[in-house]
C-alpha cells in the first residue's frame, strides 16, 4: 500500500517514531465553531421554529465567514479546486459554504436530537435504500463531513434493532460531548481513543451490529492513503475498508443533503464489498463517489482546511 | 503447546501479516507491550490489530468470541498468548 512511509521502515525503530505518538498528530479539526459557547448558542437557538431558527444559522454562517479568515481561504481554495469558480461566483459559494454549515449544524444540535419520529418528518426524499431491506447482519455506513452527516447515521441505525458504533476523533474538548456526541436511539459513539478499539468494532460487526465512519479526513497516521481528488492527490483513511475486508461486512455509503426547501434527501449509493488486497481499489471507488457527490453540492462538504495537504507537511 | 512456542507462532504473523522486519519480530518477548499507546512497545496501531486478530485466527484454527472485551487480551504478548491458550484448550 503507498502509506506514509513504508511499513518496514516503521518498524525498524524499537518504539513508534515520534511523529506517530499520540498527542503530535495535528488537529485540524479544532476550528473556531468547535466552542462550546456556540454549542450552548445553538441549543438556545433549538426553542425557535424551524423556519426562524435556520433563517438565523444563515445569518450567523454569514457572520462567521468574516470573521475566519483562515477557514474562508481554505474554503476558497477548495471551491476553487472543485468548482473552477472565480471572481463574485467563487465569493457566493464560499459565503454558502459558512451558512450552509451554519443550517446543519444548527440542525444537529436540535433537530438529530428530537427522536426519530419528528426527526424523520424532515426527510423529504430517499433514493438508493432498496438493498438496505435485504441486509441481515453487520454493515458499515460510509460517509463524509457532507449536509447533516449524524443524521444519515441515525436513519441507517432506525433500519435495524441492532446498535450502531459511530466512530469518532479524540476530540481536544471534551466539553462539546453533551452536543454532538449523545448516545441513544441505538447510537453509541467510540472515540479512537486506544489502538485496539478497532478490535470492537471488528467483535460488534460480526455480531450483527453496523458501524458508520466519516471517511474523508485523513488522520495524520500510516493509515491514510494518497487518492486523486479533483485531479490533485490528497491523503484518505483506508482503515474503513479495511475492516469491511476482515469482518466480511459490505460498506454502504450514504450523505444527507440539505434541499432547496431545508428539507434533507439522504441518498444511498451501491453496497461495497472488499476482497483481501482489494482495499484500496474500493478507497478509490468512494473517493471517486465522494468526488462526484462534492460536485454536485460543494457547498455542503464541510471540511475547513486543506485537504489535499492537512497537515501542512 | 507452552507459552514459549506460541509466542513463536505468532512472529510469522508480525512478519506476514503485519509486515515487521524479521530482526524486530525476532526481539519480541512475552513482556512486550503491543499498543503504540505504551512506550516501548512494539507500536501496533488500529490496523495492525485488526490484521493480528485475522492472522490468529487463521494459524491457531479458532474465531475469537465475539461477545466479549478483548482489548484486555492484546495489551502484551503474555496475555495473548494466554488467550490463545486458553481458547485452543478450549476448543
Amino acid at each position: 500500500m503507498s502509506r506514509e512511509g513504508s511499513p518496514a521502515e516503521l518498524r525498524r525503530a524499537p518504539s513508534p517514531p515520534p511523529a506517530e505518538k499520540i498527542g503530535s498528530v495535528p488537529h485540524w479539526y479544532s476550528h473556531p465553531y468547535n466552542r462550546p459557547e456556540l454549542y450552548r448558542l445553538a441549543e438556545v437557538m433549538a426553542w425557535l421554529p424551524r423556519t426562524m431558527r435556520l433563517g438565523l444559522a444563515r445569518q450567523l454562517g454569514r457572520l462567521a465567514a468574516r470573521l475566519m479568515p483562515q477557514e474562508r481561504e481554505a474554503v476558497r481554495t477548495t471551491m476553487t479546486a472543485v468548482t473552477g469558480a472565480v471572481g463574485a461566483r467563487l465569493d457566493e459559494l464560499t459565503g454558502r459554504v459558512f451558512r450552509d454549515f451554519a443550517m446543519c449544524f444548527s440542525d444537529l444540535v436540535s433537530t438529530n436530537r428530537e427522536g426519530p419520529a419528528r426527526y424523520l418528518r424532515r426527510i423529504a426524499r430517499v433514493t438508493g435504500a432498496g438493498p438496505l431491506r435485504d441486509l441481515d447482519g453487520g454493515v458499515i455506513s460510509l460517509t463524509a463531513h457532507m449536509g447533516n452527516w449524524e443524521l444519515a447515521g441515525r436513519l441507517l441505525a432506525g433500519h435495524s434493532a441492532k446498535e450502531t458504533h459511530v466512530v469518532v476523533t479524540v476530540d481536544e474538548a471534551a466539553k462539546l460531548t453533551r452536543w454532538v456526541r449523545r448516545n441513544g436511539d441505538g447510537v453509541r459513539f467510540v472515540p479512537r481513543a486506544r489502538q485496539t478499539s478497532s478490535l470492537g468494532l471488528l467483535a460488534a460487526l460480526r455480531r450483527g451490529e453496523a458501524v458508520a465512519v466519516q471517511a474523508d479526513r485523513a488522520l495524520g497516521n500510516r493509515g491514510d492513503v494518497m487518492v486523486s481528488f479533483f485531479g490533485r492527490p490528497a491523503p484518505f483513511p483506508i482503515g474503513p475498508f479495511v475492516l469491511a475486508r476482515a469482518s466480511g461486512v459490505p460498506l454502504v455509503p450514504a450523505f444527507c443533503l440539505l434541499d432547496a426547501d431545508y428539507g434533507y434527501e439522504v441518498e444511498v449509493a451501491p453496497l461495497m464489498r472488499v476482497a483481501r488486497s482489494e482495499e484500496e481499489a474500493a478507497l478509490r471507488t468512494w473517493v471517486g463517489l465522494l468526488e462526484s457527490m462534492v460536485r454536485r453540492r460543494p457547498t455542503q462538504w464541510f471540511n475547513f482546511f486543506d485537504i489535499w495537504n492537512p497537515f501542512g507537511a | 503447546m507452552d507459552d514459549r512456542a506460541v509466542l513463536e507462532q505468532l512472529k510469522p504473523i508480525l512478519m506476514d501479516r503485519l509486515k515487521f522486519d524479521p530482526a524486530r519480530a525476532a526481539q519480541v518477548t512475552l513482556d512486550t507491550y503491543l499498543p503504540k499507546e505504551i512506550e516501548g512497545s512494539l507500536g501496533l496501531d488500529s490496523l495492525d490489530f485488526i490484521e493480528l486478530a485475522m492472522g490468529i485466527e487463521e494459524q491457531f484454527g479458532f474465531a475469537m468470541d465475539e461477545r466479549e472485551e478483548l482489548d484486555k487480551h492484546f495489551e502484551s504478548f503474555d496475555t495473548l498468548v494466554r488467550y490463545i491458550t486458553s481458547r485452543m484448550t478450549q476448543g
